[in-house]
């Protein structure tokens, strides 16, 4: 094998030849050399493979790839690829290069079992190590700091964030793994003993990649280990939470005056130590952070200040016109309450966090103040949001934008309870937040909660103590029994557990009902919204309704029915919204929810069948999707290209019909499927049908298939007129299982597809419209017919829509018992003229028997009687008058 | 309508996404996962053709030929003669 030459045997392949760097290079070199040297049939494949050579050639980057050429046998002896002078000095340092490397890595195939590791295994190796130690000690402080539910809290969440990465590190793995697996595939199973033997350098790379692989795996399974040992103590902390929490709601403090007389002098302490901390904080600042201060507080106010205009502009624009209205509907009270609560909360929260996180980045906060000054910022937030809904819902001072149907004095009087309470409930967190801060003692913690559970308890009794309805006189009404009831006992039990000494119990109790009501509150509020919005027309009365209707051109229905839907979408997202916040407040897990919700949008299984929200959505979507873009397509057709080839409407219409229907199948088709319903599960429900279909659809499908012959055959198109059994009338409409037929009285007829296949139907607009009629008259005996023929062909040759050929005929068609009668037979261009043309040339016949004395006889009879006393009993009935009825003139009375 | 069409369709394509990685089954015998997800190991078995959604935040999973792989939630694990892919 020449020197020149880079390529060596590979079991299952003539020759490979590696090169580095840049694949179409690599080819080139190969197919031009073997063009150059007359080599025929020479199959040059090129195979791209992630470089696995890259620890054996480290001036390559990681990312390189290697070209893998496998070259046909015949063409081998005769190729010889040489570093020859045509190919440019770089080329040839290259090929050089990469010759030397790998005659150095051939001659020693022992190096595969020597490479360094991977460099993912290098570096995730020690991250998985360090992770592993890092769970452990966190078990360790588990163990001694399980006493308070904030050092708990801690390790939890160090523990989530070191289960996110132990899970990253063992991702970071995976591409290393697809790698190795692919060329593993390539080098393929080791040849069975007893066969041929295949090069040692491809056994070495296997092994060597194997050895990677399980080592790997090994790694991955360290890391579950890790993962498994952290979640087990996520459930620990949670469970020694609930125990301790227990333990906070069922610890009794003994209540004496001893406690509250001891309290008042360690508040006293409290505070001067408090004032102390801040006084010598301030100082700091002054002295040191002056300028830090100065700018910091400039940056926010100037931030604040933007954040005011702004927020006021949009205000503004939201709440253009309502100052004007003098009786707004709930609509656009409950549209002005909602922007003027979110706007300034939105402003003063913004404002708050980015003033406190300057504070922070100048370095000017101290780790117990900070934590103060934080609580003080949340409390001032949350209360400053009741107090503004509490306004909008309660208007005290403005009743007509009032949510509530409250009276006037109970408005404001409710107004002040609830902000009195939420302020109360804010400063006993704060006060909380500083006991923690200066570790204060606990008689003064306990008495400090005693005294706000008291205040709040009395707050929430006087609440339901209100009279908030007035009846048609204004005399004022409680609230409904079940209300004050229910407010009576959220305050009377929190009052009951503090002075029994269950002080946590009470502060819990309490701190729930005033966040838990503020979100029940705000949820009552978007219920009301929603049902004004669905109500009758009322969404038509809004903006955003009458915008749609004049963008769009709905019809009041259409925009009243949105109007439904977005009823339905505002109780959903209410739910949505307040349900989560209800259950984080009581204390669940955030994962815990989110865990549920995925599990109810991602699939409930029933049996085999998994039932998917998310699913079934995205099934509809889809059909609806699918179905109008069908739709649009049908009349694409049918407007653009069918009415231009001038076809025939019929056929128009059968192709439209058809494309309408197979467009729904299909939609239908990809909105099962996008479901996630098998299409084999329906055709088990085809199955079934079948036998349905025997029994008792065998109707429904006959006039289904009948309706796709009709559409097919087309013996009569919309438009036509046809006569079918007692059915005479124009089609109005094909459908797949009945014919919608229009009778001359304009009545609608639905005839079933099956019964225009199964029976005679007669169309006398089938091939064209050309029609022949007769009119059949009678004139006296004694008349002469041939005249008679004369004057109606006469009569039929000059009316004008009488066709001249077929020519119109006269037949003598009998002797009648009164009258000869004749038929004249004429040929109409448009059957649709029929009742003009008869009726014409009936008046026209009459017309010219009048002139010409042509009698049309009245039916006769000759009748004998027979005996005189009839005769004469006759004589005397009948007027003296009347003559006796000349023959052939009289009609016959029905009393002869 | 406009409006409406695309919303609909940005629905359904986002509808559509799943919310857990998916495993398809397209060998003719039943496939088994072994799970580790939170503290917890089970063993997911998979019927020929069909297709589970599992680990909806991140767990471990030891594949039919014994590989070990992570998972974030969001990949789709295809296995095709016993050995599986992972998009």
């Amino acid at each position: 094998m020449p020197d020149e030459y880079d390529y060596f045997p590979v079991e299952g392949f003539d020759e490979i030849v590696r090169h580095h760097g840049d694949a179409s290079f690599g080819w080139k070199m190969i197919a031009q050399t073997a063009a150059s040297q007359g080599v025929e049939n020479c199959k040059v494949s090129c195979h791209l493979v992630p470089c696995h050579f890259t620890n054996l050639l480290p001036s390559f980057r990681a990312n390189q790839w290697v070209l893998t050429l496998f070259l046909a046998k015949e063409s081998l002896p005769e190729l010889h690829l040489p570093v020859n002078s045509r190919l440019s000095l770089a080329i040839r340092c290259m090929i050089l290069m990469f010759s030397v490397m790998m005659a150095g890595t051939l001659l020693s195939h022992a190096a595969y079992a020597q490479r360094p590791e991977s460099v993912v295994l290098a570096k995730q190796k020690p991250l998985i190590a360090e992770y592993i130690t890092t769970a452990n000690a966190l078990a360790a402080s588990f163990e001694t700091s399980s006493d308070t539910d904030e050092g708990l809290v801690e390790i939890r969440n160090k523990l989530i964030a070191l289960e996110e990465k132990i899970l990253a590190s063992a991702v970071e793995f995976r591409p290393r793994m697809n790698e190795i697996n692919s060329r593993l595939d390539q080098l393929g199973e080791p040849p069975a003993s007893g066969t041929v033997e295949e090069p040692e350098a491809v056994t070495a790379e296997r092994n060597f990649l194997l050895a990677e692989k399980a080592e790997i795996n090994q790694l991955i399974g360290e890391a579950e280990s890790a993962s498994v040992r952290v979640n087990n103590l996520i459930e620990d902390i949670g469970t020694r939470r609930r125990e301790l929490f227990a333990q906070a709601l069922s610890k009794r403090y003994d209540i004496n005056a001893s406690v509250l007389i001891n309290a008042a002098s360690e508040f006293g302490q409290e505070v001067s130590e408090l004032w102390r901390r801040v006084s010598s904080w301030l100082r700091f600042i002054v002295r040191f952070k002056l300028q830090s201060v100065v700018g910091a507080t400039f940056i926010a106010l100037a931030a604040a200040f933007l954040l005011m205009i702004g927020g006021r502009k949009i205000a503004a624009s939201m709440t253009a016109n309502a100052g004007d209205i003098a009786s707004p509907t709930f609509l656009e009270r409950i549209s002005v309450a909602f922007w003027a609560t979110l706007l300034p909360t939105l402003v003063l929260g913004v404002f708050a966090y980015t003033t406190l996180q300057l504070y922070k980045d100048f370095g000017l906060f101290r780790d117990d103040l900070g934590t103060i000054i934080v609580s003080i910022v949340d409390v001032t937030i949350v209360v400053y949001l009741v107090h503004r809904l509490a306004l909008l819902i309660l208007a005290p001072w403005n009743p007509a934008w009032r949510l509530v149907k409250f009276g006037n004095e109970p408005s404001k009087q409710l107004y002040w309870l609830v902000v009195a309470t939420a302020g109360i409930t804010g400063l006993d967190l704060i006060m909380s937040t500083v006991n923690d801060v200066l570790s204060s003692p606990l008689n003064l913690t306990v008495a400090k909660t005693l005294v706000a559970t008291v205040i709040v308890a009395v707050l929430i009794l006087m609440i339901g103590n209100a009279k908030p309805t007035e009846d048609a006189d204004g005399k004022r009404k409680p609230w409904p029994m079940p209300v004050r009831y229910l407010l009576y006992l959220i305050g009377l039990v929190p009052l009951a557990a503090s002075f029994l000494g269950y002080v946590g119990l009470a502060r819990f109790a309490l701190q729930q009902i005033v966040v838990t009501g503020a979100v029940v509150v705000t949820m009552y509020v978007g219920f009301l919204a929603s049902r004004e919005i669905a109500a009758e027309n009322a969404f038509l009365r809004t903006s955003e309704g009458q915008w749609l209707k004049k963008r769009f051109k709905y019809s009041d229905t259409t925009i009243d029915q949105i109007g439904v839907a977005s009823g339905i979408l505002t109780n959903f997202i209410v739910l949505l919204i307040g349900l989560p916040l209800i259950l984080l407040q009581w204390g669940f897990q955030w994962g815990d929810i989110r865990t549920w919700a995925v599990k109810i949008l991602s699939g409930v299984q029933v049996g085999s069948i998994t039932i998917s929200f998310f699913g079934i959505l995205s099934g509809i979507a889809i059909f609806i999707v699918a179905f109008a873009l069908m739709r649009w397509f049908q009349r694409w057709l049918d407007g653009t290209v069918m009415a231009r080839s001038k076809m025939d409407s019929g056929v128009r219409n059968s192709i439209r019909t058809a494309i309408g229907y197979v467009g729904f199948v299909v939609a239908a088709l990809f909105g099962v499927s996008a479901a996630g319903i098998e299409l084999q599960n329906l055709a088990l429900i085809a199955g079934g049908l079948s036998l349905g279909i025997g029994f008792g659809l065998q109707n429904i499908v006959s006039n289904f298939v009948s309706g796709l012959i009709l559409l097919a055959e087309r013996p009569f198109k919309a438009g036509d007129w046809i006569v079918a059994g007692n059915v005479s009338g124009f089609v109005k409409k094909i459908s797949v299982r009945a014919t919608e037929i229009e009778t001359f009285q304009r009545q609608t007829v639905i005839l079933p597809n099956s019964e225009l296949i199964n029976a005679a139907v007669g169309n006398w607009t089938h091939r064209n419209r050309t029609a022949r009629i007769e009119i059949a008259v009678g004139v006296a005996y004694g008349t002469d017919a041939r005249r008679v023929r004369d004057i109606l062909m006469t009569i039929a040759t000059e009316h004008p829509l009488v066709l001249k050929n077929p020519e119109p005929a006269v037949v003598f068609t009998s002797f009648g018992e009164s009258s000869l009668d004749f038929e004249l037979r004429i040929f109409l261009l448009d059957v649709f003229d029929l009742n003009v043309v008869q009726s014409e040339i009936r008046f026209s016949i009459l017309d010219a028997f009048a002139a010409e004395n042509i009698e049309i006889p009245f039916p006769q009879r000759d009748i004998t009687i027979k005996g005189g006393p009839v005769v004469e009993a006759l004589d005397k009935a009948l007027p003296k008058t009347r003559k006796p009825p000349a023959r052939g003139r009289s009609r016959r009375s029905a009393d002869e | 309508m406009k409006i409406l069409l695309t919303g609909l369709t940005v629905l359904a394509l986002t509808g559509g996404q799943a919310l857990a990685a998916s495993a398809v089954n397209k060998d003719s015998e039943v496939r088994v996962l072994v799970v580790t997800e939170g503290s917890g190991r089970t063993e997911l078995p998979i019927a020929s053709g069909e297709t589970v959604e599992f680990c909806p935040n991140g767990c471990f999973v030891t594949l039919p030929n014994g590989d070990r792989e992570a998972l974030t939630g969001s990949e789709t694990i295809e296995i095709v003669g016993g050995r599986a892919r992972i998009n």
